[in-house]
Formats: structure tokens, sequence, C-alpha cells
């Protein structure tokens, strides 16, 4: 398909000016490799850790020099499937779990000879591996968890969450902090996709069918999961029309003292660190079963780098070297993948908030995202769709659910 | 030459007026009215920019749920951050040189077709004109990853030339200044033909210097363009010396948070020298006006 | 042509030079050593626009034409498909909604655009004090990224504690739902494309208004006719040629509207706000479907150029060149 695209421009081109120029640039000659990466992952604050990272490597491997192409991650994607159809990507290139499928089945990663698996948390590697062989190595994580303003716990004279809660546990202490009143909110959790197939596990329910072919959502306990996150909305948490979606809402009103409760990842920690109450995290609540969204990122080797060794040599190195273990938890860059828990202790000393180990215990439960061959991104945005009109109120849950349930099995069934 | 400019040297005067005393007072509330509306409608176009510049001073991560008018930790964090923390500079540097490039490139291309459309008859013009325009009807989207494999091919990925080419021409410039050349009175040609000048002649010294206004309108918008053009920069310049402006302000937003404190203050950076060339630019509508003969 | 003749010809809408015959200085000239060298002239003025043209736009063009034709994800080889792509995206319901959303918008931009940015040209076109600076304000949204004007908007435009519900709210009026109701929020755009363009609109009108004749005031003062009627019956057709201009453009653009409506709604709540190209992007980089965007950017294109052929054609009624 490459061939044809470029063969399409081509011809469309003048042949003329096409004769001098089409050469590809000569490769590199002696025995300095170059591997180039293009990364989103320092995109946005972490660049210098990054490249901490490169340092450390090109010390201990004179002869191989790093080219980093940082792009920001809302673009990413864009960009990897321009070079994807062009067959121009980068020897090494990060991708998220969702994208990983795609990328896979593309044939552009070369499969990796791990040299030190046991390196890894073993359920992140094998979430980048298809049929036992490994295409890409997990090179961060994050959880999600449940944040909450303590002051404004004992200001409603309310126990704090603890791992054992229940969703009826959030939604009574929800509410009395919500009737504590003066603009004060219980909780928020956005009303999305990457919400909605956690809230189905942690109520016995799942997204997809077993065999992924279409969705399994719509039972009663779907319904249920479904009306719990989409009835906060007014409730205990602001509505759309007040601002709720909008860029780091959830975030300001937790740093501003109004918010009791907030789901969202360990990458506010940062942001939330100097508030002026005490507040902690606890695992998330569930109706039943522990199920608790992580998010990992991952990198491939491209089949055609350069020296498929190097590049290899590089991945290994980012994804699991002490240097990258001391840069990501000295600098709280997300987790490392890594299955030393004892390495990871100091993480649980770092300081606010208290309950370190929360996230931990997240990962006894992972509700991993479903994934399908065909349309995934389609499929993410029709039940987000249709979960904000439930929230709105413009359709009941029943119906929104309905609809997804056609709609989706449309894309992802043919 | 001498006649033709004489030709068109012209009383000025639009407001020389000679109204009677009861108009100008009328005039004279109608004024006051019309600044009052003006200042009204320049706050709500500043809003927007001054907020900007607030956030912009803000220490902290947050974009603050409601607008504020006044810094909440005055601090020039922002810019300090980007100026040092990120090869800033060096970015700024590129988009200036591409959008100088580009801005050069398609004030040639379009002044000489823009001549050829509205001054040099042929068959088939109109349908060539045609086909000049349906080069705006396509969205780049669709066009980039063709477009990627043909640079791809010319061996011009993570160049300036692969950036630059395909902004050479652009058919908005040559409408633009199409129109602006057919407002040029033909008397005016006509009298330059009869001194001997040939068709450069005519749009070196009689065209050129007639459209000021619009060569400096489409000043602005070329630069602008290619200053605030995002896809196609992001898919062909990835090296970080390449990179141009509103890519690594896009690159300050990470995969999970922002620091808008640093995000805003890369967009008055951005913002200023637009601003500045546009102030300039204008000036030179108004002086070009007035030295070429037309007023 | 004198002044005098030069504003009859205006005032009794005759053709204008563009159409006599004389238009084409070089024309009569019959041998054929000249026509050689004109033919020459014609492609020196010609080829420097027409060369990058055809490569880096009208050969993707053609490229996104054979794309239509299979079916493509960009990291899978293409299949090819014939013209399922366009057989499918006529019988979905979902084109003719996209392409409804598009004309909303244009319906609703271009009015307020336009006499927004003619009143703005006008009136920054009098002897106002500091009119440099004015304008400069005036253009500052045009130079603002839409990822500010965006964020900005939303606040003003929130139903539950924005500017412009407070302001309704004065006057009695319960504000709407804005870009959180369906219903309303491509009004929502379009109030905010129209507030960020009008900057565009008056650049390219005063410029417009700057080449027009002084004397042709005169003239008209002297036949006693008002501000109106100058306005009507000097400006406004003197204007013509930058309305036209303006009024095609804004019309290709606002067919291509996406980045606004990427910024402040992504094409929701519940799809009310997808428009052509925003399905363009979305089918081509986030659903895998290249060749079913590559087939509706060609429908998209054939709407453009009839109602931009309409334009060309329509335009001998009311466009003069003076």
């Amino acid at each position: 398909m490459k061939r044809t695209l470029t063969a399409v421009g081509v011809t469309a081109a003048a042949a003329l000016i096409l004769a001098g120029c089409a050469s590809e640039p000569a490769a590199e000659g002696g025995d300095d490799v170059v591997v180039t990466y293009s990364n989103f992952i320092s995109a946005g604050g972490n660049e210098e850790n990054l490249d901490l990272i490169v340092e450390a490597f090109e010390v201990e491997n004179p002869g191989i020099t790093i080219d980093v192409t940082t792009l920001p991650y809302a673009d990413y994607f864009t960009t990897l499937q321009t070079d994807l159809a062009a067959g121009t990507i980068a020897d090494v290139v990060d991708t998220n779990y969702d994208f990983f499928p795609q990328l896979a089945a593309s044939g552009a990663l070369a499969p990796l000879e791990v040299s030190n698996p046991g390196a890894y948390r073993e359920s992140l590697l094998d979430a980048y591996s298809v049929d036992g062989v490994s295409y890409g190595l997990p090179s961060s994580f994050s959880a999600v968890v449940l944040y909450y303003n303590a002051d404004l716990f004992d200001q409603a004279g309310l126990e704090y969450p603890s791992a054992d809660w229940t969703w009826d546990d959030e939604r009574a202490a929800a509410e009395a902090i919500t009737a504590l009143g003066d603009g004060i909110w219980g909780s928020h959790q956005p009303v999305s996709f990457y919400e909605f197939y956690k809230v189905l596990e942690q109520n016995g329910e799942s997204f997809l069918t077993a065999d992924g072919t279409a969705v399994a959502f719509n039972t009663p306990g779907g319904i249920e999961a479904a009306e719990w996150l989409t009835s906060k909305s007014g409730t205990v948490m602001p509505t759309i029309e007040q601002g709720q979606g909008s860029p780091d809402f959830d975030t300001n009103l937790f740093v501003e003292g109004k918010l009791g409760m907030m789901h969202t990842g360990i990458w506010v920690f940062g942001a939330v660190a100097d508030v002026p109450f005490a507040w902690d995290i606890a695992v998330e609540p569930d109706n039943g079963t522990q199920a608790s969204a992580v998010f990992s990122n991952a990198v491939g080797v491209s089949a055609n780098a350069e020296s498929i060794e190097a590049a290899t040599l590089w991945a290994e190195f980012l994804t699991s070297s002490q240097t990258m273990v001391d840069v990501r938890l000295d600098s709280g860059w997300e987790l490392p993948p890594i299955s030393d828990e004892a390495q990871l202790a100091v993480y649980l000393e770092k300081g606010s908030p208290a309950n370190r180990q929360a996230v931990f215990d997240s990962l006894d439960g992972i509700a991993l995202t479903p994934l399908v061959e065909n349309g995934q991104q389609e499929m993410q945005d029709i039940i987000t769709e249709e979960l904000i009109e439930a929230q709105a109120g413009r359709k009941s849950v029943a119906d929104a659910l309905a609809s997804a349930e056609e709609r989706i099995n449309a894309v992802i069934g043919g | 030459m001498a006649e033709a400019r004489s030709l068109d040297r012209r009383g000025a005067g639009e407001r020389s007026d000679r109204t009677s005393a009861d108009a100008r007072r009328r005039a004279s509330v109608g004024g006051v009215l019309l600044h009052a509306v003006v200042i009204l409608g320049a706050a709500l176009m500043f809003f927007p920019f001054l907020w900007t510049v607030v956030t912009s001073l803000s220490d902290g991560v947050g974009l603050s749920t409601e607008p504020s008018l006044w810094p909440e930790n005055p601090s020039l964090n922002g810019y300090e951050t980007l100026f040092t923390e990120r090869p800033f500079a060096r970015v700024v540097a590129n988009s200036f040189f591409l959008a100088t490039a580009t801005t050069v490139a398609q004030l040639f291309t379009s002044a000489t077709a823009a001549y050829a459309f509205s001054r040099l008859p042929f068959r088939g013009r109109g349908i060539v004109f045609a086909v000049y325009l349906a080069t705006m009807m396509i969205p780049l989207q669709v066009l980039v990853v063709p477009l990627f494999a043909q640079i791809k091919a010319f061996g011009l990925i993570n160049t300036y030339l692969g950036a630059l080419l395909p902004t050479f021409a652009a058919a908005f410039g040559i409408f633009l200044l199409r129109q602006a050349i057919n407002q040029v009175p033909r008397e005016l040609d006509e009298a330059a033909t009869l001194d001997g000048a040939g068709h450069f002649r005519i749009f070196w010294q009689i065209i050129i210097p007639n459209i000021r206004p619009a060569l400096a309108t489409l000043t602005i918008f070329a630069f602008m363009g290619s200053w605030n053009s995002f896809l196609w920069p992001l898919i062909v310049l990835r090296d970080a010396e390449l990179q141009t402006l509103p890519i690594a302000l896009a690159a300050l937003q990470g995969q999970y948070t922002t620091a808008w404190d640093v995000v805003m203050a890369g967009s008055v950076v951005s913002i200023i020298p637009m601003l500045a060339l546009y102030i300039f630019a204008q000036k030179y509508v108004i002086q070009g006006v007035a030295s070429s003969g037309i007023k | 042509m004198s002044t005098s003749t030069l504003q009859t010809s205006l005032l009794d809408r005759s053709p204008g030079p563009e159409r006599t015959p004389a238009a084409g200085v070089r024309r009569p000239v019959r041998s054929r050593r000249t026509r050689f060298t004109y033919t020459l002239t014609v492609l020196a003025f010609l080829l420097p626009s027409a060369i990058p043209l055809a490569l880096f736009v009208l050969g993707p063009m053609v490229a996104a034409a054979w794309i239509s034709l299979h079916e493509w994800n960009l990291i899978t080889p293409m299949q090819w498909v014939g013209l399922d792509n366009f057989a499918r995206l006529i019988s979905e319901g979902e084109t003719g909604e996209v392409f409804a959303h598009t004309l909303y918008y244009i319906v609703g931009y271009l009015p307020l655009v336009y006499i927004g940015g003619l009143l703005l040209a006008l009136a920054l076109n009098r002897a106002l004090k500091g009119r440099a600076f004015w304008r400069g304000i005036y253009f500052l949204p045009v130079v603002t990224s839409w990822i500010v004007v965006a964020i900005v908007w939303r606040w003003l435009l929130n139903p539950a504690n924005g500017v412009v519900n407070a302001v309704l709210a004065w006057f009695g009026i319960d504000g709407p739902g804005w870009w959180t109701d369906p219903a309303w929020a491509m009004p929502s755009i379009i109030l905010a494309s129209a507030w960020k363009d009008l900057g565009f609109v008056m650049v390219i009108l005063l410029a417009g208004l700057q080449a027009i004749n002084p004397d042709l005031y005169d003239a008209a003062k002297v036949d006693g006719a008002g501000a109106w009627r100058r306005l009507v019956s000097v400006t406004l057709p003197m204007l013509s040629p930058s309305t036209f201009f303006v009024v095609v453009i804004s019309l290709i653009n606002g067919f291509q509207v996406f980045d606004q409506v990427y910024a402040m709604t992504g094409g929701g709540p519940a799809g009310s706000t997808q428009v052509v190209v925003q399905q363009i992007y979305d089918l081509t980089f986030r659903y895998g479907q290249a060749g079913e965007a590559s087939a509706l950017s060609w429908m998209l294109f054939a709407v453009i150029l009839a109602v931009t052929l309409v334009q060309v054609i329509g335009q001998k009624r009311w466009v003069h060149y003076g």
C-alpha cells in the first residue's frame, strides 16, 4: 500500500523533478548508529526527564545516539498514522494501550526478544504481546484513584473513604458533603467511555461479549452502572451547564476546596500537592467487584529500523533501566512498569498523599480497556456521546444504552 | 509613463467638507456615538487577549473556573519555563523564517498570476482560473497523507523546503490580487503601452504600485497563514530544531495534564509578532495609497 | 476614460472595461512571432504559481480521488472497492446530517460576518481618533488561536454563570443552554466564529475602501447625494470586487469549517455540530476509513465548486471593476 500511494503521488507529480531527488538519504557510515525515537510521553513538562534517560543510555552505550522527536499527545497518532501510511516511522515509537493492537496488526513492528522479561510487571508486559510474542515494552503506567478532601469529611462528620467502600458509601458521603452548601459538591466522576467500562466491571458486568464482536452492557446490571455514573450530575456533581467536562474542571474545584471527592488519575498529585487542606486518596469504591482503571504507555521497535538490535537496546533501557526508575520516581513522572516492589517502596515515602499504598492496591483489580479489531475510536465516541445524552437528561439511561448497543454493534460487528 | 501617472493624479478629499453648521453638529453627535460603539466593541474584542495575558502571568497549572482579569499569584514562571526549559527561541526563529519565505514567495506567485488573469487574455483563461480556485476546495485533512508521500519521494521530509514548497502558491492570494488589479484603471496600461512599455514593465511600474493596499493585505494573511499553520508542519517537520511555534505550543499539553500558564505565555508570544506585523502593514496600506497616485 | 464617464458607467451598470472588446491590449496583434512571444509572456506570468499548485495540491487531489476508490485504514494495504465508498456515503443518513450542519453554519455565519465586517470597516475608515490602534484591537481575535478563543467563548456562553446569559437576565430573558444544548450549539459556534473573523473581513474591505477614487464622492456630493445615497451608489458598488472576494472565500472556507468546531464542541452535543470536515478528519485519523474520507471530500468538493461557479457566473450582475 505504501508503494501504491507513493506511486500515485509520484504520477501526479512531475516526473521531471522527481528524477534528481527521489533517492533515499544515504545510510549512516561507520560504527555509529543513530536510533530515532518518536515520543509523546515527555510532552508537556517531562522533556528534561527524558533527556536524563537518553544521556545515561548514551554514556552506557557509546556508538549509539538517540535522536528524539517529541510530539504533542493530542496529535501524536495523526503523525504516527501518516508515518505508517508512508512507511516512515521512527526506529522506536510510543504508543498507548488503545492504539497498540492496530500498530501491531500493521506489521510495522518487529517482534522483540526481551532480555530481561522478569524486570517488568507481568500484566503490563503481557498487555503488549500478541500470541505470546512481545511487540511492545511497557514504559509507564498510571492508576485512577479516589481523591478526597479530609477537611470536608470532618466538617460533614463522616468517616474517610477506605478500600472496602461501596458505591452506597460514596453516594451517602457525597450527598452529605453536597448538603454542606456554599457551592460545595460531593463527588466528581467524568462521564465517558473510560469510566463506564470500569464501573461496569465494578458491578460485575462487562463492556464486550467474550469474543469481542458485540457489546454486552445493555443488561439490568449495565443500566445500573450507567445510572450510577450519570446520576451524579446535578445531584452531587455540577452539571455540564455549570462547567463540568471543561478542561481541569474537577482539579480546580478540588483545589479550591469545593469538592469532597474526585475520581481521577495519580497524575494530578502535583497539581493538588500544595492545597491548604488535608487530603488523601483511596482505592475507588465498587459495587461488589474491585475494578480500577490503569492506563499504560509502551514503545515498539520498527521492523524497518536500521539496527533493530540498537533500537531494542534503547527500548529496554527506556522501560526498565535503573536510571529510568530513579528519574520517574524522583520527578513523579507516572510510575515505572517494573516488577520489583522494593524499588517502588521509595514511591510510598514521597509525601502527600499519605496513602500511596492505595495506588498499588488498585492494581489488584484492574479493569482493562476493552479493545476491538475495527472501530475502537468510533466505539468510544458513541458510548461517550450516548452517556452524555443520559447525563444531560435528554435520554433515559435505558434508551441511551439501547441506542449505543445498536450503533456500536453496527461498527464493530461488520 | 509620466503621462500615465499624471492622468491619474486627481484631487484628494472626500473630507474637504463644505457642510453646513447644522450638519456638522449632527456629525459630531454621530461621531461621539461612533466612538462609543467602536470602543465598546473593542473591549469585547480585547477581552480574550487580556485573559490570555492574565493567565500567562498566573502561577500554577490550573485554568481557573471563572475568567479573572487579574493574575492570581502573579509570576513570570510561564515565560521563564518557555524560554529556559524549551528551545523556544529556536522555534520562534523557525516560524519567522518559514512565514517570511512563504510570504515573499506568495507575493511573487500571486501577483504574477493575478496579472495574467486580469490583463493577459488567453483561450480557456476562465477554466484555468476555476482550476486555481478549485485548489482551495479540498480539505487539507485528506491531502496530507498523499502530500506527505510525495514529499517523501522528493526526499524532503524533515526539511524547510519540504514544509515550504506546498505553500509557495495559494489561490487565496491570486484571487485577492486579481480583484485588486481588475480595479486598476486600464487607461494606465494603455498610456504605458503607447509609451512602448511591455507587459513586464506595466506589471512592475504600473500595476504593482497601484495595488499596494492589496499587497499589504496579502502580506498579513500569507504570513499569518504560515505562522499559524499546524497540520502540515506537524507532519513534515520532526526534528526539535525544525519545529514551529504552533507545534511547540501544542506540545506544552501533556497526555494527562497541561501547564496553562506556560501555554498562555506561548500564545502571547505567538500573538504579539502578528499584531505588530498587522499594525505595520496597515500603515503601509495608507501610505501606499497616498504615494501610488490613486488618491 | 475620464472620471465622469467612469462614474456614469458605474451608475448605469453598463459593462465595465473588463468586458469591452478593447480589454485585451495585446489581442489584436496577429503576427505569429508576436503571438509566440505573447504565449511565452503568459507562461512566464502563470508558471510560478501553476507549478507548485499542480505538484502540491492538484497531485494530492488526484491521489485522494484514487484513495476514495479503496478501503484503507492508512496502516494496512488498501483494498479496491470501486464506488462503494460513495454509495455508502449517499445511503447513510449521517452524510446528509453533516452537510446540513455545515449549511446551517454558513447561513448563520456569512451574513453576520459580512455585515459586521462592513460596518466595522466603514467605521474604522473614518477620521477617528487612534484609528490605527482600534484597527489593531479588532484584528486581535483574527490572530488568536482557536484553542484560546474556544475556552473564552465557552465561558462567555456558559449557561450557568456566563456573561452573555447574565446580560440577557437583566432584560428578563432566560438564556439558552448554548453549547451544552444540541439546539443552541451551532449558534454558539456561529457567534464565536463571526466574532473572530470580523477583523478578517474588515481588513479586506478596508483595503477595498482605500482603492475607491475620492472624486466619485465629490461628484456624488455635487449631485446632491446624501450620506446614505453615497453609500448605496458609490461605496457599495465600488466595493463590490472586495465583497465578491469576501463572499467567495467565506463560502469556500465556510464549507470547510473545522477548527472552531473541533475546539468548541468536538462535534457534540449528540453530534449536533458534526460538520463535513470534522467527519473527514474523524474518518481519516480516528476511525480508520481514509477511503470513505476521501470520497466525502470529493463530494464536498463538488458542492463547493457548484456554489462557487454559480457565484462566478452571477457576479456579472453585481460586481463592478472600476
